[in-house]
């Protein structure tokens, strides 16, 4: 599981291209680091949704955040709308960066406690000076009904006396202001309860179409993944193992971690029996990451080759890439030069 | 069967009802505290106009004649007379104006640069951090009474070389100084609240819309440390308060008009004939110091505070 290839990148003018994108961090003074990203490449079509699946620690959300430069990327590229993100500076930056925006987790803690929930959705429009006094109210307005919220209770409510789901919705009315062509969804609903969920799925899949978005969708729920990207991206350790368009990753997941994920989904049926191939052990430390695939200290199918060498992704199907040495279906990958030689 | 069962559940239900909810009222120590400080500062204030508080330096004659100590604690003087005559309870309530106007400006003066340094440090991190991190690491490292005793000297140093110092006597100088050892416990707890509040998703998203350092750190930042900045500060006041008492009581007090540690001071080497002159100045030091602990500690538990890092 390397993911290190670029293979699945697509040659049509992307929105975003991400090359090689490696995020570390330091751990404290001991001069070793975490790597939370380890050299992914992704791609993003203009009204696409891309789902970013894996387990918590893999670097999902970290992924995200080097897009938008939050942290920078400690090294790699991210072309959005034909520019280069991570060599711009001051202004350029920030100006750049309104035209992507980013959903969070946890919705209480995206909004500050201490501001009124219309400020909050104005503030955008407050920092760039958009338009006249009136054409901001208008537009927050606008926006806030879009999203479901009464704007007569957002101008003399706080943050706290809205529920997760309305707050969440509060974000998403924020993140919109600006009609940004790129919104990166952070598991937006993983903090919700099941009916809510889908309230704000709806409510992501109708203003998709009505601004003509794209979307970043980072979740670890497969469920919720499935109905809402076009393209799957499945990742372990800061790395991909597998890229497919949605349909055809559950149909016939080629990974051996796509696989046990996809097992590990509960059937709400009884009669069916149970029998699934479990996930066993720990996530490796990102500090110490396994030499060779990082999957192989858990991986069910492990070969000798998988600890010494690392897998490129290759394409098994049209649109179906995967990085594994013997996958579920699709044949063993080519031995390569450097390793045979080696 | 069932029909008593469900008589009985009945009955549970009916004895249970919840008990009617009451407004919790806040401990005999807040509310003291509250009272003491409030009445403290109105008489203290409008000592002038109350009739049962004696000028601080109306001296009480007994038989026409003042006297050492002529009087113990009774109708007339209810704190009884100090040395020169002076009624202390007057004294006392007199003494407080210098006391907590001192206490407050400096805690005003600490917060402001408690803030500036703490908010610049925890939400730049890095270098600037590393250098606040040292002068605040410093300043408490240093004996906080010794370090008082050398700035107040130095001070005085310094006035009698440059006339331009004139306005610095000595109520300023110790505001001077205890606003500047106020300013190392402020500056860590703004530091370490502010490098909590930076990673917080808020914080992110207004920097993904674009807002500048300064606009987060006015807008998203300071508002929210609002909280743990009046905790410390009402804590702090009553450590500086005391502060200036141990100052005055080592001689760096303020002369006149007069205050808790130098009327301790005055009163202490005979307490022994009149125990009043020094005891009750000294209760009142206590009573405030205690009072704003308790105020200090109940905002800290309302805004979970944690202790350590005051």
């Amino acid at each position: 599981m390397a993911g290190t290839g670029k293979a699945h990148l697509r040659t049509e003018d992307a929105l975003l291209r991400v090359e090689d994108l490696v995020v570390r961090f330091p751990v404290g003074r001991t001069g070793l680091f975490v790597n939370a990203v380890s050299g992914i490449s992704l791609d993003v079509l203009k009204g696409e949704t891309l789902g970013l699946v894996g387990e918590s620690g893999c670097g999902k959300s970290t992924t995200g955040r080097a897009i938008m430069q939050l942290p920078r990327p400690t090294s790699g590229s991210v072309m959005f709308e034909g520019r280069e993100l991570t060599s711009m500076t001051g202004d350029t930056m920030r100006e750049a960066r309104t035209r992507m925006q980013m959903i969070f987790q946890d919705p209480i803690s995206s909004l500050n406690p201490r501001r009124k929930v219309r400020d909050i959705v104005m503030e955008p429009l407050t920092i760039w000076k958009r338009g006249t006094v009136a054409e901001r109210n208008a537009r927050v307005d606008q926006v806030l009904e879009e999203v479901g919220i009464d704007p007569q209770r957002a101008a003399e409510s706080q943050p706290h006396q809205f529920s997760g789901g309305q707050c969440q919705r509060i974000s998403i009315a924020r993140s919109l202001v600006l009609s940004p062509s790129l919104i990166i969804c952070d598991e937006p609903v993983s903090a919700l309860d099941v009916s809510v969920q889908a309230q704000v799925l709806n409510l992501l899949e109708d203003l998709k179409r009505q601004y003509g978005l794209t979307l970043i969708f980072i979740a670890h729920d497969l469920a919720v993944v499935k109905n809402i990207s076009d393209r799957v991206a499945v990742m372990y350790l800061g790395k991909i193992c597998e890229v497919a368009k949605s349909d055809d990753l559950y149909r016939e997941p080629a990974h051996h971690y796509t696989n046990v994920l996809l097992n590990s989904i509960p059937v709400p049926d009884p009669e069916i029996a149970v029998q699934r191939t479990a996930i066993e052990g720990e996530i490796p430390s990102p500090v110490f990451p396994p030499a060779g695939c990082r999957f192989h200290t858990r991986c069910p199918g492990m070969q000798e080759r998988c600890q010494n060498e690392e897998p490129q992704l290759r394409e098994i199907n049209t649109g179906h890439f995967v990085a594994c040495h013997y996958p579920v279906h699709g044949g063993e990958a080519p031995v390569s030069i450097r390793t045979a030689g080696s | 069967m069932s029909a008593t069962a469900e008589l009985i559940s009945a009955d549970i239900l009916l004895a249970t009802k919840p008990p009617r909810r009451r407004r919790k009222f806040p401990s005999l120590g807040v509310v003291f505290a509250f009272i003491w400080l409030i009445s403290l500062t109105v008489c203290t204030l409008f000592a002038a106009y109350i009739p049962f508080i004696r000028d601080y330096d109306t001296q009480i004659k007994v038989n026409g004649k003042t006297g050492r100590y002529n009087l113990g604690p009774g109708w007339t003087a209810w704190m009884g007379t100090d040395a020169s005559s002076h009624d202390v309870f007057a004294r006392s309530i007199h003494g407080a104006r210098i006391t907590l106007m001192i206490g407050v400006l400096a805690t005003i003066m600490g917060l402001v640069l408690g803030t500036i340094l703490g908010v610049l440090a925890g939400y730049f991190g890095g270098k600037v951090d590393r250098v606040v991190s040292i002068i605040v690491d410093c300043l408490l490292a240093l004996p906080a009474l010794l370090l008082a005793l050398l700035l107040v000297y130095r001070m005085d140093d310094l006035k009698s070389v440059y006339t331009w110092l004139g306005w610095l006597d000595r109520k300023w100088e110790i505001t001077l100084t205890l606003g500047i050892l106020a300013t190392a416990p402020l500056a860590r707890i703004v530091r370490a609240q502010t490098m909590g509040l930076r990673e917080r998703e808020f914080v992110l998203a207004a920097r993904s819309l674009g807002a500048k350092g300064g606009r987060v750190i006015l807008r998203e930042i300071l508002p929210n440390l609002v909280p743990a900045m009046v905790t410390v500060a009402i804590t702090g006041l009553g450590i500086l308060i005391a502060a200036e008492g141990a100052l005055a009581f080592l001689g760096l007090g303020v002369e006149r008009p007069v205050t808790w540690g130098k009327m301790i001071i005055d009163g202490r080497a005979d307490l022994k004939r009149a125990w009043w002159a020094t005891v009750f100045p000294a209760t009142f030091l206590f009573l405030t110091v205690v009072s704003f602990n308790m105020l200090g500690d109940r905002l800290a538990r309302r805004f979970d505070i944690r202790e350590a890092a005051i």
